[in-house]
């Protein structure tokens, strides 16, 4: 029940955010529906690694036994922030590997498991709940330029 | 044979009375001093270091040189602050930090959080001077954001050949990572690897944005990389990079000195001087300074002569 409280007053504040401030996903504004849809699909694809919370894998900094690295926070804590979203579009969709050209990985690329415009809807939801130093820090980002077609 | 960084450093004399000498380019040796044993050197503005028992700084290239009593263990790595020659961060055999304001005169524990394990490579930050960075042997990596007082761990070891792999030698180059960082290289005992300072994931040196290249399918710039422990083991003792050169690198491997100038695209053998530690002079590219087991040479070149 309070997991339930707890998210629905999530989905609220960042509604409110994606109202109050010019959040943008993939270059296009957002919208309080994205950020909804965007957090039933994390509930469904992500949270099984990346935590019910976006807190991450316990421990993440440190390497699992097979040598790969834990699932890291999406709540603004790890390291997400530091990526672009065409970097991080990019990640979701194909894996690591599309931005860290053979690195071995436990995050599933997720073509033909998600939508494309799927993706931006997740990467919406996750910025919104971003503390707001962070979502400035990526909106800075070199790399912060709509993605090319396709 | 293969012998770990930590036992051949310790197995070697550094700077000895009967072998050790500052030499210029290859000419004849013009120091020479008590056992050092060094595992370290920087570069301080115009001030070389050379850590070992003991630490020796000298301000005019190598001709004549003051030794301090260190604190009471051997150095194991040193850094420095770039606009205060004098002061000095050094790691200590066997675990923990000293750091000296005084160009070594006297010595005041540091290193709060850190594990008891020897630290192999100290970096400086390249724009944020009070940011340290400590590579912990069998450990991880680990950061300061005020000076060396204390330490949080920031990234595992480097995954390497089916290994977790030390980290050996430490550069901050000053070149942006994409990530609104800069990235940090590390020489570790199977090659180089290199990490923004987001501390999101080891990784290969890549020519180009790799997702352009992705996006595009572009194809990738041909590579000549660094020896990365096939098929002999060889580990990057050292890793150096000139402040007004952030692309430029010299590498320290037994089979000789390594540079690049496209930050680790390209490398090539400079020499075959067989160093444990490396210092290049911030404002000159050209200027290093390595120790090897039998002295300390100094090359007006980069290596070169
Ligand atoms: C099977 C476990 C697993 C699932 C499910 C999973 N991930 Fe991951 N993810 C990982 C791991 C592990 C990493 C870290 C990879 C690394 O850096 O080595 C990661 C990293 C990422 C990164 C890079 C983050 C960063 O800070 O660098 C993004 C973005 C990401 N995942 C998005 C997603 C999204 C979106 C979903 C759901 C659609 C998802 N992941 C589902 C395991 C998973």
């Amino acid at each position: 029940m309070t997991l339930h409280l707890s998210i629905a007053a999530a989905a609220l504040s960042s509604a409110a955010i994606a109202e109050t401030t010019e959040l943008r996903s993939l270059g296009e504004p957002v919208s309080p529906d994205q950020i909804q849809t965007g957090e039933a699909l994390y509930a469904e694809n992500c949270t099984s690694c990346h935590g019910e919370n976006r807190e991450g894998q316990p421990n993440w900094r440190r390497r699992l036994e097979t040598g790969r690295m834990p699932a890291p926070p999406q709540d603004g804590t790890g390291h997400t922030y530091t990526h672009s979203d065409a970097d991080l579009f990019a990640m979701t969709k194909f894996g690591i590997g599309a931005v860290v050209p053979g690195y071995e990985s436990d995050m599933p690329a997720f073509e033909g498991v998600l939508a494309d415009p799927e993706i931006p809807a997740i990467l919406a939801f996750l910025k919104a709940n971003w503390p707001e130093g962070k979502r400035r820090y990526q909106a800075a980002l070199p790399s912060m330029t709509p993605l090319p077609d396709g | 044979m293969t012998i770990s960084m930590t036992d051949g450093i310790s197995r070697r004399t550094f700077l000895g009375a009967a072998t050790g000498a500052w030499i210029v380019g290859s000419a004849r040796p013009l120091f020479a001093t008590t056992t050092l044993r060094t595992g370290a050197l920087a570069f301080a503005g115009g001030t070389v270091h050379a850590a070992g028992y003991s630490l020796l700084r000298s301000e005019d290239g190598g001709a004549t040189w003051r030794e301090s009593i260190g604190p009471d263990r051997r150095l194991t790595a040193l850094t420095v602050h770039p606009e205060r020659p004098d002061r000095v961060i050094a790691a200590l055999e066997g675990g923990g930090l000293a750091v000296s304001e005084y160009g070594g005169e006297s010595w005041r524990k540091a290193g709060t959080g850190l594990p008891g394990a020897t630290i192999d490579a100290l970096a400086t930050a390249a724009q944020q001077a009070d940011t340290l960075y400590a590579a912990i042997a069998g450990d991880g990596l680990w950061r300061s954001e005020d000076a060396g007082e204390s330490w949080e761990f920031v990234m595992d070891r480097p995954f390497l050949a089916e290994a977790e792999r030390d980290v050996l030698s430490l550069a901050a180059v000053d070149l942006a990572s994409g990530m609104g960082g800069i990235w940090l290289y590390a020489g570790t005992t199977a090659g180089l690897q290199r990490l923004p300072d987001c501390f999101c994931r080891w990784q290969d040196v890549q020519p180009g944005n790799a997702l352009d290249a992705l996006i595009e399918g572009g194809e990738a710039p041909e590579m000549a990389p660094l020896p990365a422990g096939e098929p002999v083991e060889e580990p990057v003792r050292a890793l150096v990079s000139p402040a007004v050169a952030p692309g430029a690198l010299y590498a320290a491997l037994s089979s000789g000195i390594w540079t690049t100038t496209d930050a680790g695209v390209v490398w090539r053998k400079v020499n075959t001087l067989d160093a444990i530690a490396l210092a290049v002079d911030p404002s000159d590219p050209l200027a290093l300074v390595a120790a090897t087991e039998n002295g300390l040479t100094y090359s007006r070149d980069g290596g070169e002569t």
